[in-house]
């Protein structure tokens, strides 16, 4: 995992809250800056690229470790 | 049904005419022989891949749930305010049930099945709305922009009101409700909802313009 700017705790949680909770997030940092995401939705790996993909926002990581998913997002 | 079929063709076919036969008579209604009659296969063929009855009702929830709803778009389009982003979720929901109800029968089914696997499918469904209304109403709730509500009891009336405009429309096709489309007595749910949580807050652009 790379260095990062911030980070979002989104455990437990189901799509879409954690993208809602990613996407402010990132209007918070400024271009060029990193977000970790750690999240517990499968549903989310599917919505994080597409989120990505639809906000040009880049998804640098996509890891899952012991049924947790880590993000990792550059602010486009 | 062919035996050129490969493997994971079959096992998509029977869980299609599983799904469409569970959904009409619910787990108990339905055989194994039945269910190998309807795809013309003996149930030996069925076992091959499932093991059970059992195992075949829950990966039909599975490949069900597994299907759920991406929300992305509500989340990706503008003014993110709580209102404005449940009215898009709800229209996606909506949308994908409607396209398909025998899901919302195979969720009565599971209801009354009681299994665990049945129980998750139910509640993983719903899981979307109840996370994203009871988060954000005890955001609002600290902001003053909703009434002092409990969010597990407005989260569950929220619920209640979609499930039964779903049913109402898409099972029972209820003449009572004949003069609205899904969409609009959705909409009708959702302002009504609102008002009963006193929600105040201006959607984002609105507040931009401010």
């Amino acid at each position: 995992m790379a260095e990062f700017d911030a980070e979002l705790d989104a455990r437990g949680l189901n799509c879409p809250l954690p993208i809602l909770r990613a996407k402010k997030a990132i209007n918070a940092l400024n271009a060029g800056q990193i977000l970790k995401i750690i999240a517990t939705d499968p549903g989310a790996v599917k919505d994080f690229e597409a989120f990505c993909k639809q906000t040009g926002n880049d998804l640098l990581s996509s890891e899952e470790t012991g049924g947790e998913f880590v993000f990792s997002i550059k602010k486009g | 049904m062919t035996k050129r079929l490969k493997a994971t063709e079959r096992r998509a076919t029977i869980l299609a005419v599983a799904k469409i036969l569970f959904a009409d008579k619910g787990y108990h209604g339905v055989s194994v022989d039945q269910i190998a009659s309807r795809l013309g296969v003996s149930p030996a063929i069925l076992y091959q891949h499932f093991v059970s009855k059992e195992a075949l009702f829950e990966a039909v929830l599975t490949d069900i749930a597994g299907k759920r709803e991406s929300y992305v778009e509500a989340v990706v389009q503008e003014p993110v305010d709580f209102a404005s982003v449940l009215v898009r979720m709800a229209r996606i929901y909506v949308n994908s049930v409607a396209r398909d109800p025998d899901y919302l029968i195979m969720e009565m089914h599971s209801v009354l099945e009681g299994s665990t696997v049945a129980k998750q499918f139910f509640e993983n469904r719903w899981k979307s709305f109840s996370d994203y209304i009871e988060f954000n109403l005890a955001e609002l709730g600290k902001d003053g922009k909703v009434n002092a509500v409990n969010p597990k009891a407005a989260s569950l009336m929220f619920q209640g009101m979609l499930r039964e405009a779903l049913y109402a429309k898409c099972i029972y096709k209820s003449e009572q409700y004949r003069d609205f489309d899904l969409e609009n007595l959705v909409h009708h749910l959702i302002v009504l909802f609102l008002n009963a949580i006193g929600y105040r807050e201006k959607p984002d652009r609105q507040r931009k313009l401010a």
